[in-house]
């Protein structure tokens, strides 16, 4: 029975220290994000940045799980600031949210190392994406041959809502591609199968091990995407639940206003004009 | 109370160490029980209640055929406020398909690797390999799945996509699915490996409590040991081996992560039409790895439904087949022998 009472003891000290942890940790106030894994790697760096420049102020804890898990999440209260990586769909889901766009980013096609097609025309994109044209012997430029392995992304990902309005003329992706959870899993597809094609932010293009394919003729680059050539450039927001209040407010301000907030958009992505 | 004690310390610290009354001991032990048993009702009616609306707008249909499971999930995705009843159709019948094939396959298939492996370890190895099989078994069936399924989409999964599958069988298919490599093949490959070590764990000491002199008295008969073995010790063991079956089914039938790492995450019904090899080529998505993949989306109240229910039909899974298990026992405990 000692060991019984000791166990009891013990348990009623490790309650007592769950409970006290987290009232110690809440000094600062805490942001949660969730939604889009496009902008995963922007907002993680904007944060860590914002935490530098105010210590002690805020923490950041941020989930993915897509553009409309984000939605989703902010509208129902639970957590203050949802990614997405497309333009609002103005639905009744939507009604009541505020979209800010923090900053712009080119959606590439990509293909394999060894498949190294330079350049598809819009029709042609449409012809693959939606499964029309499905081996590599139909398309001009391939070096790969056999069956077009199509890599799409989930439903929830906001990089394939804008993949479809910017560069298949509104069309849907076809249903067999396979479906990746994230922008980096769905690059890390394409990089494994000679066979692949698909869509990724510039970021995870601009990685390597992949093959940036050119639309009518435009490389898919920062330069082109800047000049308004590249017809495939979208925008990341942070969205909150009616207008942005508190330390939600003052993160997506500094995102908006900040020279230093401007520096790391510009590393990789785009900062939005006059901003 | 013993006298020594009370030296240790102030009176108060003795009678803290004093043994508890038995009978407070025991009431104490009946609250942890009772905790127990209400938590877990308690959690069946939770989810239940958030099932509720998934069954009430599609009734016995929702076990049915129709439609792609993943244009209804993005419906619900992308509906969270005013959801209209028709946002909660689903038919589930690929899932379903996809539970029971990779269940039943993997347990057929390690069930019979179970049997005469454990007849091997116990009846025919010589006592010091079986010194190191049996730990190794042991140690395998505690494996955690999410480290078979890394192995599996690290190797399996591009072994099966770039060496098995040929050009010639993926464009037969081209129009209807894609073969990649994430397949029902590697689940089933996988699942077998991780549920065959417990059957074998529960299978091998059930044997080894048989009597020898059952067997033994089978060979004076005249019977040859192979023939002994198979009609006096594993006769006697069905007992054991229908509680395998049932422990590596429930294991089988749960299993989200590893499933849901390597099978392709679409929800895909192999068909078998397509010839032999592409229908083991072929995706799907089962019960359990639909919950792991749209997780995140639970905040949609149609999706978030749709998981509860299929939670619940889990559940109830897990209910059926512990009373199947006991049902099968029944009539063949006369000759159990107790693993």
């Amino acid at each position: 029975m000692h060991r019984l009472r000791r166990l009891s003891l013990g348990l009623a000290v490790a309650g007592a220290l769950g409970v006290a942890a987290p009232v110690a940790a809440s000094a600062a106030t805490t942001i949660t994000i969730s939604g889009a894994t496009a902008s995963y790697p922007l907002v993680q760096l904007l944060a860590q940045k914002y935490s530098k420049v105010h210590p002690h102020k805020v923490k950041f804890k941020i989930a993915q799980g897509g553009s409309t898990v984000g939605v989703n999440d902010v509208a129902a209260g639970r957590v203050t600031i949802g990614d997405v990586s497309r333009d609002p769909l103005f639905t009744a889901s939507e009604s009541g949210l505020v979209f800010y766009p923090i900053a712009k980013y080119a959606i590439c096609v990509i293909t394999n190392k060894s498949n190294a097609v330079a350049n598809l025309t819009e029709p042609q994109l449409v012809s693959i994406f939606t499964g029309k044209t499905r081996t590599w012997s139909g398309v001009s430029g391939a070096s790969a041959s056999g069956t077009i392995d199509l890599i799409s992304r989930s439903s929830v990902a906001g990089v394939l809502t804008s993949f479809q309005t910017l560069l298949l003329e509104g069309k849907k992706v076809a249903s067999i591609g396979s479906e990746q959870a994230s922008d980096g899993l769905a690059k890390q597809a394409v990089e494994n199968d000679p066979n692949a094609i698909g869509f990724v932010s510039s970021y995870q293009s601009d990685k390597g091990g992949v093959n940036a394919v050119s639309v009518g003729g435009v490389a898919c680059r920062r330069s082109t995407a800047v000049s308004g050539q590249y017809p495939g450039v979208a925008r990341f927001y942070e969205v909150t639940k009616g207008k942005a209040t508190g330390a939600a407010s003052a993160f997506i301000g500094w995102i908006e206003k900040s020279p230093a907030a401007r520096k790391i958009i510009a590393t990789q992505w785009i900062p939005i004009e006059g901003g | 109370m013993d006298p020594d004690r009370r030296r240790l310390g102030p009176q108060a610290l003795a009678r803290l160490r004093a043994p508890w009354p038995d009978r407070r001991a025991e009431r104490l032990l009946g609250a942890v029980s009772l905790t127990v048993g209400l938590l877990v009702l308690a959690m069946i009616a939770f989810v239940a209640v958030h099932a509720w609306p998934t069954f009430q707008h599609n009734g016995i249909s929702w076990l049915g055929s129709g439609g792609s499971v993943a244009t209804q999930f993005e419906t619900m995705q992308q509906t969270t406020s005013h959801v209209p009843a028709s946002v909660y159709h689903l038919r589930v019948w690929p899932l379903l398909y996809g539970t029971l094939l990779t269940t039943v396959l993997a347990v057929a298939l390690g069930l019979v690797l179970a049997v005469f492996s454990s007849i091997f370890i116990v009846e025919l190895a010589p006592a010091r390999l079986r010194a190191v099989v049996v730990p190794v078994v042991r140690l395998l069936a505690s494996v955690p799945s999410v480290v078979y399924g890394l192995l599996g989409v690290l190797v399996l999964v591009p072994f099966v996509g770039n060496h098995l599958i040929t050009g010639s069988e993926k464009a037969s298919v081209q129009n209807t699915v894609q073969l990649t490599g994430y397949s029902l093949l590697v689940a089933v490959v996988i699942l077998t490996i991780m549920i065959t070590p417990i059957m074998i764990a529960l299978i091998c000491e059930a044997l080894a409590a048989v009597p020898n002199a059952w067997r033994e008295g089978a060979i004076a008969l005249g019977v040859n040991p192979l023939r002994a073995i198979l009609a006096v010790s594993v006769r006697a063991v069905r007992p054991a081996i229908v509680a395998a079956a049932v422990l590596a089914t429930a294991r089988a039938l749960g299993e989200s992560i590893m499933i849901s790492m390597v099978s392709g995450g679409n929800a895909f019904t192999p068909n078998l039409a397509h010839g032999l090899p592409i229908f083991l080529f072929e995706p799907l998505r089962t019960f359990a790895s639909t919950i792991v993949d749209f997780r995140e989306g639970i905040s949609a109240p149609a999706l978030g439904s749709s998981l509860y229910a299929i939670a619940l039909l889990l559940l109830f899974s897990a209910f059926v087949l512990s009373l199947g298990g006991y049902l099968i026992k029944l009539p063949l405990r006369r000759h159990q022998v107790r693993g």
